[in-house]
């Protein structure tokens, strides 16, 4: 402690002394300071083995904090929905932790409680997940409750029927949402009713009502199985220490033959159209305008990131700039490009000052046209580049973080080098190459505009855009003058 | 100033049962013009967080200025002498950082996260703003950002489903002299009087280096920040004091009972009572009674209305503890054409249950482990870290209280519980019923 004291007694004598010096002189406030030479950033080590029954484990260790994360992925996402059952994926996963062959509901939720877990199945578009995060010294304690869900789940009948009433009403509360609402409506809109991404992966009313633990039974057994998942693990925990952990408790999982199932091709939005959407009295429109677009596995990955930074996925992107800084019509204006395992959707959006709804659009159609027509320049690329490499950085300093990371991974089947390669990816990307996505994927004319607003407000000003004819719809999308 | 070992401690400690804690290490000490400067080392990766946290919050704003802190806050982005239009927001994501501010009824934060060998552009483009705000700012920009904002309420708060049921609650359960009776974000009528003379009068008194806490936390060497903050903040000139405002007894009220209409499918019962700042031991006890009515399957809430009767779609209860006075709430939202009047008896069943016969300390030790993780996860993050070392300076004086606030929730007994839910959980101030258009029936009515 003493010579701990002196040291810094000294230090802090050399640190007046430049103090000093530097006050000296004026401080030139217009001389911007540059950054120093770039950290090295050490990408997490991956650690990869196999349980006896086939179950795939990657384990990245971080013994900073007393904490280890649990996700086991499966390929089983909502778009295996079959087309007259929306909500099926989500429906299992939420019924799955509700009982097992020795605890009931209650119980597993306070064996959880007990340890200071969060314990929770969820689902995306692309899987389904089982998620344990818990302090390290309870793992066993844990994986005991993680291991017995996953693999004797009784889908009890009073649970279900709890959970069905629950989805329903909480699909009826969507209704008084403008985002939701609105996010809906241009699913369905934009891919119709031919194709998973169309439907809500909530469900409808009907489909749930229709539902039956039977079904949720078939989808576990069919998707939930060691052959068609990948166990992740980050934090406090060796290898040596967690397999035999496992192989205990989840050893017994046997494989088990997966359904093969390709995405259909979501049809192209033939002609522009505004879809409007009745919310009367409503001080904001929720506007989503876009198209069904692209796959993780598209080979212009890289070139429509960078393309998008700069139209619509950060502050400083050109439509935020125009509808919230120029314009003041949003609280925040952007657009992204959803890239999953089939084509997702290009949207952009923004909540809008009702007022301002057509302008807004036109602001949108005009930014989108012309990043589509000349692309970004040279001082652009460079600075979406430069961001885009500076934040790469910041994406590795949570387990969540690293959790997230490898599961892209695995639900992609990207290449295991992806994030040693991805700063030379996006420092790749050129001038040409952003003018090539802009003009092939950001085609207005074959775009739809989604709008959630007070129609007797809004209707005149859209009508006068003339971009485009309008459809009336209801919240879920479906044309008003047709029946479903 | 202190200086202690620069990586985190983590140890276990044997009372009663073994919990776990870590230690987060700073330094802290305060330039010539007031400035407190806090200092934190990790270097798991290579970022860093730059966290300036200036102590004015709504409550600050005067009655017919609401929103003001909160509109201030965004003019803080719109450049500064040396910084043009947009820059701040372009320097810095020029250079991959996350950045934001967020203002609340005690206090104002600004954050950016960034690649750690940028942090002395942080430094300076914090410290041209606090220096030199003033000069770069016009009437079209506070137009602008006034916009931004109505957008922002528009979004947020009269386009959300139940969302002016906080206002509305603010402004029954405090007097209107009381800085917490009105929202953060404001009315919309007092966005659009604040003027420029409004904007200059707020930064003068409230954006001094002497009201205003500078923490980096991350992968730094104090050695090297040190003459660096001096050199950006230093020449910055300290401020005048002014009179914060403290904390008053509230008069015990006669209960309100409020109802409004509101475009939503279901009726939503709000429960609110007066109870206690944060930062204190009974702050820490109420927020353990929250968990054990709401938190998880097991809880009495949960578990009697959601769970077991099906009554309500959620139920929720939560302990808000301000700098100068605090609320517990209880919300219920309930199942299609169920009434408010039946949530309200069945909340009150069991808090008259809870009341009587108290809790296990089983429930209690659920609600203290939780805590125990959610302060560990807070050190996941040098943003988190950044922050915390931030608002605990600000809100009591001393930042070493990151690692000792945890000590509020130990040893919390049945007894304890039971004595502190019965001083302040007595009827409660303010009961909102908020309903479907055309449901008033559906409202909760008294004594029925």
């Amino acid at each position: 402690m003493k010579t701990t004291l002196k040291y810094y007694l000294l230090s802090m004598i050399i640190t007046t002394l430049m103090i000093n010096v530097m006050n000296s002189q004026e401080l030139d406030r217009t001389k911007r300071p540059s950054g120093k030479n770039a950290p090295a950033l050490k990408l997490p080590q991956i650690q990869k083995a196999q349980l006896s029954n086939g179950l795939q484990v990657w384990l990245v260790e971080r013994h900073q904090l007393p904490l280890v994360a649990f996700n086991l992925v499966l390929y089983a996402g909502s778009d295996q929905d079959p087309l007259n059952q929306p909500g099926l994926t989500s429906m299992t996963a939420d019924v799955l932790d509700e009982g097992t062959s020795s605890r009931n509901a209650l119980q597993i939720s306070e064996e959880i409680e007990s340890i200071g877990a969060s314990f929770g199945v969820g689902s995306s578009w692309d899987g389904s997940f089982l998620t344990l995060n818990c302090l390290s010294k309870f793992m066993t304690k844990g994986l005991d409750v993680f291991a017995d869900v996953l693999l004797n789940p009784v889908f009890p009948q009073k649970e279900f029927e709890r959970l069905q009433k629950q989805r329903i009403t909480s699909l009826m509360q969507q209704k008084d949402q403008a985002t939701a609402i609105a996010n809906n409506a241009f699913s369905r809109i934009i891919y119709g009713s031919s194709h998973p991404y169309g439907a809500n992966p909530s469900g409808t009313e009907a489909s749930i009502k229709g539902m039956t633990v039977a079904d949720l039974q078939k989808f576990y057994q069919s998707f939930y199985k060691p052959n068609n998942a990948t166990l992740i693990i980050v934090g406090d925990t060796k290898m040596s220490d967690v397999i035999p952990l496992l192989e205990k408790v989840i050893g017994r999982w046997t494989k088990g033959e997966v359904p093969k199932s390709t995405l259909p091709e979501p049809s192209p939005v033939d002609k522009m159209t505004i879809y409007l959407v009745d919310k009367p009295g409503a001080p904001q429109s929720e506007i989503r305008i876009g198209y069904p677009a692209l796959a993780r596995s598209t080979p212009d990955y890289f070139a429509v990131s960078v393309m998008n930074r700069m139209l619509g996925g950060q502050f400083m992107s050109r439509i935020n700039l125009n509808l919230r800084e120029k314009r003041g019509f949003t609280y925040g204006a952007r657009s992204g490009f959803n890239f999953l395992k089939g084509k997702g959707p290009f949207t952009a959006s923004a909540g809008v000052h009702s007022a301002k709804t057509d302008s807004s659009v036109q602001e949108f159609l005009y930014e989108i046209k012309l990043m589509h027509d000349k692309g970004i320049t040279a001082e652009e690329l460079g600075f979406v580049k430069k961001g885009l490499i500076g934040n790469f950085a910041l994406n590795f300093e949570t387990s969540g973080q690293i959790a997230g990371a490898l599961q892209s991974l695995i639900l992609y089947g990207l290449p295991e080098n992806y994030f040693d390669n991805y700063l030379q990816n996006i420092d790749a990307v050129t001038l040409q190459d952003v003018q090539r996505v802009s003009a092939k994927y950001l085609d207005t004319t074959k775009m739809a505009v989604v709008v959630v607003g007070d129609v007797s407000a809004v209707k005149g000003g859209l009508e006068a855009l003339g971009v485009g004819n309008i459809i009336l719809c209801d919240a879920d999308g479906f044309p008003l003058d047709e029946t479903r | 100033m202190k200086v202690l070992l620069t990586f985190m401690v983590i140890s276990m400690a044997l009372v009663m049962q073994s919990y776990t804690q870590i230690n987060i290490t700073f330094e802290q000490y305060t330039l010539n013009n007031g400035l407190t400067v806090i200092l934190h080392e990790d270097h798991n990766a290579p970022v860093a967080a730059v966290t300036v946290m200036y102590h004015v919050g709504s409550k600050n704003e005067q009655p017919r200025r609401t929103g003001f802190a909160h509109l201030f806050e965004h003019m803080m982005f719109q450049g500064s002498a040396h910084v043009g239009d947009n820059e701040h927001f372009k320097l810095l994501q020029e250079i991959g950082a996350n950045i934001n501010g967020f203002t609340g009824q005690d206090g104002t934060t600004y954050f950016e996260v960034v690649p750690s060998n940028y942090v002395e552009l942080a430094l300076y483009l914090e410290s041209d703003r606090l220096g030199f705000l003033l000069d770069a700012m016009t009437m079209g920009k506070l137009d602008n950002q006034r916009d931004v904002v109505k957008n922002e309420r528009r979004q947020n708060y009269d386009n959300r489903p139940y969302g002016t049921a906080n206002e509305k609650i603010l402004r029954a359960v405090y007097p209107p002299s009381h800085p917490y009776s009105w929202p953060v974000i404001g009315y919309m009528e007092d966005l659009s009087a604040a003027s420029m003379d409004d904007v200059q009068n707020f930064f003068k008194t409230y954006y001094a280096p002497n009201n205003a806490c500078l923490v980096v936390s991350g992968d730094i060497q104090p050695s090297e920040m040190k003459p660096l903050i001096e050199k950006y903040f230093g020449p910055i000139p300290r401020g005048k004091m002014f009179e914060r405002p403290k904390p008053v007894q509230l008069k015990t009220m006669k209960q309100e009972r409020m109802m409004y209409e509101d475009k939503v499918q279901l009726p939503r019962l709000y429960m609110t009572w007066h109870t206690v700042a944060g930062h204190t031991r009974e702050n820490a006890v109420m927020d353990v009674l929250s968990s054990i009515l709401s938190s998880g399957k097991n809880s009495r809430l949960y578990k009697s209305l959601v769970y077991e009767k099906q009554i309500a779609q959620s139920a929720d209860a939560n302990q808000d503890g301000s700098e100068i006075a605090g609320t517990f709430q209880i919300q219920v939202t309930a199942k299609p054409e169920k009434t408010l009047t039946e949530m309200e008896q069945n909340v009150s069943e069991i808090l008259n249950i809870l009341l009587k016969d108290g809790v296990t300390q089983s429930e209690i030790d659920k609600a203290v482990i939780a805590q125990e993780v959610q302060v560990i996860n807070r050190a996941a993050t040098v943003l988190g870290k950044a922050n915390s070392l931030a608002s605990f300076y600000s809100y009591t004086g001393n930042t070493g209280n990151i690692n000792t606030d945890m000590e509020f929730y130990r040893g919390i007994t049945p007894q304890e519980v039971l004595s502190t839910a019965k001083k302040y959980l007595k009827e409660a101030a303010v009961v909102l019923s908020v309903v479907p258009e055309g449901k008033g029936e559906l409202g909760a009515k008294k004594g029925e």
